[in-house]
């Protein structure tokens, strides 16, 4: 099960959660990373849950089409949205204060 | 049912009320267990019109019929959710809250999914007027959208969570994971066309695992969990018959079941 790492606003937030886990799902159920992840559609459509990954980027699927036209540059930061990956191993990710 | 080898075949019947009545309560894993086994048995994911769907064989026209059905089932789904919500007790308080923010979700919070439908529907080359005209939706349909109402308005409010939410919206991801990616390959569709069934596996999973929570948490005797265990099975039921219907009005005639790997 992933281990994910969830920094906000200088604070660290930790938990396992079980595999094929979406964070976004997550949080609309408050759980861990609730109330800390922002998000707002979960559709890929508000880029509100947009995250900057630290590790564990390469565990990740591919960028899909709706990340590329909601984070355009940013994608090249380490930037993918929360609500369109789905999580199989250990995580570390940043989200900025503001969306 | 329970069967007693040492009776009389005539005397191993227990009426549903007794067989309710000699279930235990479940804890939350074991419920939760109970409710996903009740929903799988029926799975839409079985009927001819979703194995022709997911094999690439419907052509453009079922799938405007799809549409034009499909809209009439989900579109209300807001409305069905805002008599349930009216119902539930205000003690339930993060139950109504989640009951909110579904139906917040389907109407607002981002795109319209019923505009989203309609994207699709344009693309298979019906139209906005034909897809919200309720004189194109099937009897079937008809039938589901009226179940759908009747378990809003008159059910104990945790067993209509547990029909609208647990047994067809949490459904929803497990079908579009396996249809969309055929719409795109097999289809030729494109992504801001097939939208609709993206968004679906995102947000279907929050509503369906929100009605998870209400259902483990407010489920909390024996008679409750076992009339949700029901009413998931009839759910699922309900969507099965609506799926099948959608293959004997539209698609029968053009291909067999055969065709399909199913027995005429």
């Amino acid at each position: 099960m992933p281990t994910v790492v969830f920094h906000k606003g200088g604070q660290t937030y930790t938990d396992v959660v079980k595999d094929n886990t979406n964070l976004v799902v997550r949080a609309g159920i408050k759980q861990f990373p609730f109330p800390h992840l922002r998000y707002e559609c979960g559709m890929g459509k508000c880029a509100k849950c947009a995250c900057r990954i630290i590790a564990g980027a390469e565990h990740l699927p591919p960028v899909n089409w709706k990340e590329k036209k909601q984070l355009g540059d940013r994608i090249d930061q380490g930037y993918r949205l929360a609500c369109q990956l789905w999580l199989n191993r250990d995580i570390e990710l940043v989200q900025d204060l503001e969306a | 049912m329970f069967i007693n080898p040492g009776l009389p075949q005539a005397w191993n019947f227990f009426p549903p009320d007794l067989e309710r009545a000699m279930a235990e309560l479940m804890n939350r894993d074991e419920f939760r267990t109970a409710l996903e086994n009740a929903i799988k048995g029926k799975s839409a994911n079985a009927s001819p019109f979703s194995i022709a769907w997911a094999e690439g064989k419907l052509s453009r026209e079922h799938l405007s019929r799809w549409a034009e059905n499909h809209y009439h089932y989900v579109g209300p789904f807001a409305d069905y959710l805002g008599y349930l919500y009216a119902r539930t007790p205000d003690t339930y308080t993060e139950a109504k809250d989640f009951l909110l923010a579904n139906m917040y979700e389907e109407e607002i919070g981002g795109d319209r999914h019923t505009d989203l439908l309609i994207r699709f529907a344009e693309a298979c080359g019906t139209t906005r007027e034909r897809v919200t005209n309720p004189d194109n939706m099937s009897p079937t349909t008809r039938a589901l959208q009226s179940w759908c109402y009747a378990v809003a308005m008159r059910e104990d409010p945790i067993v209509a969570v547990a029909g609208l939410v647990v047994g067809l919206e949490s459904q929803v991801p497990s079908i579009y994971r396996k249809q969309t990616p055929t719409l795109r390959e097999k289809y030729g569709f494109t992504d801001e066309e097939v939208e609709f069934f993206d968004l679906h596996i995102v947000s279907d999973e929050i509503h369906g695992e929100r009605g998870y929570q209400i259902v483990l948490e407010h489920a909390n005797t024996v008679d409750l969990q076992q009339r949700c265990l029901k009413i998931c099975e009839i759910g699922a039921q309900m969507r099965l018959l609506y799926t099948t219907a959608l293959y004997t009005d539209y698609v029968q005639d053009e291909i067999k079941l055969p065709e399909l790997g199913l027995a005429a």
